[in-house]
């Protein structure tokens, strides 16, 4: 039997002590080899590809739940996107048109026009002369032979007032102060500010946009439970493979990265379908969308997903599913111990 | 590999005394048997030895290293350096005979040819040469014994643990096994196997410690 370390002799503990640190480097991780880093992911990355595939409808089924969890946000942005690209159009058409008293001179109004031109929170003015005013007027009303009846042209001058200011919620009372202002000119007769079914619309798309921002913070968290828990199934599908290897000495590191990976395809599996989903989605709606909008005599296409926005899809999605399943890995993982 | 237990117990939360004051020093190179009736301690002894299970009291020295002193980050690489055959951590019947021995040098960053190299000597030395592309399911009892003996060898580890390796074998493929144990240990890996097998202990002739309810009641002398 060994005698109790308190009998030894000092100098021998001395000796033993710097042995012992001579050796402790036996204990220290090996020294960082990028190359075998690289190849251990590779093998990783296609080896657990082919886990997924060994279960196709297991894999095909989670797979198809992410996508449709994913696909909802995702058609939700397109649809916002949408929105926001015709409305865009429309800002651009928001003006403040001032009808001018009709006993007005062409001088004092060109006098007017310029005199506005140059304020500081107006982009531009337009000038629309009677006869200008006549021959829109006739262009698109069809009113060609009633008007042709009449002894003079019975129309004023109008000023296309463009503001500098974009119209959108936080612009519009500043507009409408400006729009007063434009009323109190004396030359003014009337002062009309299109704004109105913009503040409405405004507030709509704000509505939607939190909606938006909502639904996919839900069903974002639901993608990384799903994967979270299909993790956990197939870490604890592994239970034996993991204390096996726990034994004969890998690190945790080592054991989570496999399943990193599967978290990794599901998400960018789940990724790809959920783009598929939306692209046909908007194929399928784009007819009608561009009918309607043509209603309201605006030219509109409807934009699907582009090439940013996908690889921005499943780089999210990829992300999505690395991180739900480290969750569920690193917990269950640390839970699994020999015994 | 060189072991010193100085006074070690361990006591498991739930109270029991599993392990105390077990002093015993397993020189590099040496080969001894750990008997006792089950329940003694053998497999914790084993387990403090992995690293499994830490101790309550006393020290643990590993070729001179306190085991203490080691974080739970130094665990995988300690264990690298052990081969164990324990029961009931056994083969993953989901790959071949060839890809469980290869395990540990998967885990340690072996590449693709040392792997196939070292995993043929190790079968080689079990006598399972010709069956690596099998599944070990296909394989009796003593060989799958042997499949996991080539997996605690095949990384060249120096000191080799045995926890019951002989547990469901007949008498003669016990004797088989404790002379692959026997064979590894003339080459200068330390051994040290936990048998309850009294017969089969006093017949090798080597170092016996014996444990009866957590205690060494004996250590030296054949059983």
């Amino acid at each position: 039997m060994a005698k109790p370390p308190q009998q030894r002799p000092a100098q021998r503990g001395a000796t033993r002590q710097s042995l012992s640190n001579n050796r402790q480097s036996a204990w220290r991780a090996p020294s960082f080899d990028f190359k075998l880093y690289l190849r251990q992911h590779q093998a990783f990355l296609i080896e657990s590809f082919t886990r997924l595939i060994a279960h196709p409808l297991a894999s095909l089924m989670t797979v198809m739940v992410l996508a449709i969890s994913l696909s909802l946000p995702g058609g939700l942005f397109v649809l916002l996107k949408n929105v926001q690209s015709v409305t865009d159009q429309w800002e651009q058409q928001s003006v403040i048109s001032l009808y001018l008293f009709s006993n007005l001179e062409d001088t004092e109004a060109l006098a007017l026009s310029h005199q506005l031109s140059s304020r500081a929170d107006v982009e531009s003015v337009e000038y629309i002369s009677k006869e200008e005013g006549l021959r829109y007027f006739e262009q698109s009303s069809g009113y060609e032979q009633i008007m042709s009846t009449l002894p003079e042209n019975p129309l004023p001058i109008v000023l296309k007032v463009i503001p500098k200011a974009i119209v959108d919620l936080n612009t519009l009372p500043e507009l409408q102060s400006l729009r007063d202002h434009l009323q109190s000119l004396p030359q003014v007769e009337y002062a009309q500010l299109d704004a109105e079914w913009l503040q409405r619309l405004a507030t709509m798309i704000n509505f939607g946009q939190r909606f938006v921002y909502a639904i996919s913070a839900l069903l974002v968290i639901a993608v990384l439970l799903i994967v979270g828990n299909t993790i956990r199934m197939a870490v604890e599908s592994r239970r034996d493979e993991v204390l096996v290897m726990k034994l004969v000495g890998a690190t945790n590191s080592y054991i989570r990265r496999p399943f990193l990976y599967m978290g990794f395809w599901f998400g960018v599996l789940g990724g790809v379908f959920a783009c598929l989903c939306i692209m046909i989605l908007a194929w399928w709606v784009s007819a009608p969308a561009e009918r309607l909008i043509e209603l309201y005599h605006a030219g509109f296409e409807l934009q699907s997903f582009n090439a940013v926005e996908i690889i921005m899809c499943l780089t999210i999605s990829a992300f999505i599913g690395v991180i739900g399943s480290w969750i569920a890995v690193s917990r269950h993982i640390r839970d699994i111990e020999l015994q | 590999m060189e072991i010193e237990f100085q006074r070690v117990g361990k006591k498991y939360e739930s109270g029991h005394d599993a392990l105390s004051q077990v002093s015993f020093h397993l020189q590099q190179g040496e080969m001894a048997f750990l008997t006792g009736h089950s329940g003694a301690g053998k497999s914790t002894l084993m387990k403090l030895i992995m690293m499994i299970e830490r101790q309550t009291t006393g020290k643990i020295l590993v070729d001179g290293v306190d085991l203490r002193t080691l974080g739970k980050s130094a665990i995988p690489f300690h264990r690298r350096r052990v081969g164990v055959v324990f029961q009931n951590h056994q083969l993953l019947f989901d790959r071949s005979v060839f890809h469980n021995v290869a395990l540990p040098l998967q885990v340690s960053g072996a590449d693709d040819e040392q792997t196939g190299k070292r995993v043929r000597a190790a079968l080689d030395k079990v006598g399972l040469l010709g069956k690596e592309k099998l599944n070990p399911m296909a394989l009796s009892g003593g060989e799958q014994q042997r499949i996991g003996i080539a997996r605690a060898v095949v990384n060249k580890p120096q000191l080799l643990l045995a926890d019951e390796p002989t547990g469901n074998l007949d008498p003669r493929l016990s004797a088989e096994i404790m002379n692959l144990f026997q064979e590894f240990n003339r080459v200068g890996v330390t051994v040290l196997v936990a048998s309850h097998d009294l017969a089969l202990v006093a017949r090798m002739r080597h170092r016996v410690l014996t444990l009866n309810q957590g205690r060494m009641v004996n250590d030296g002398g054949f059983a």
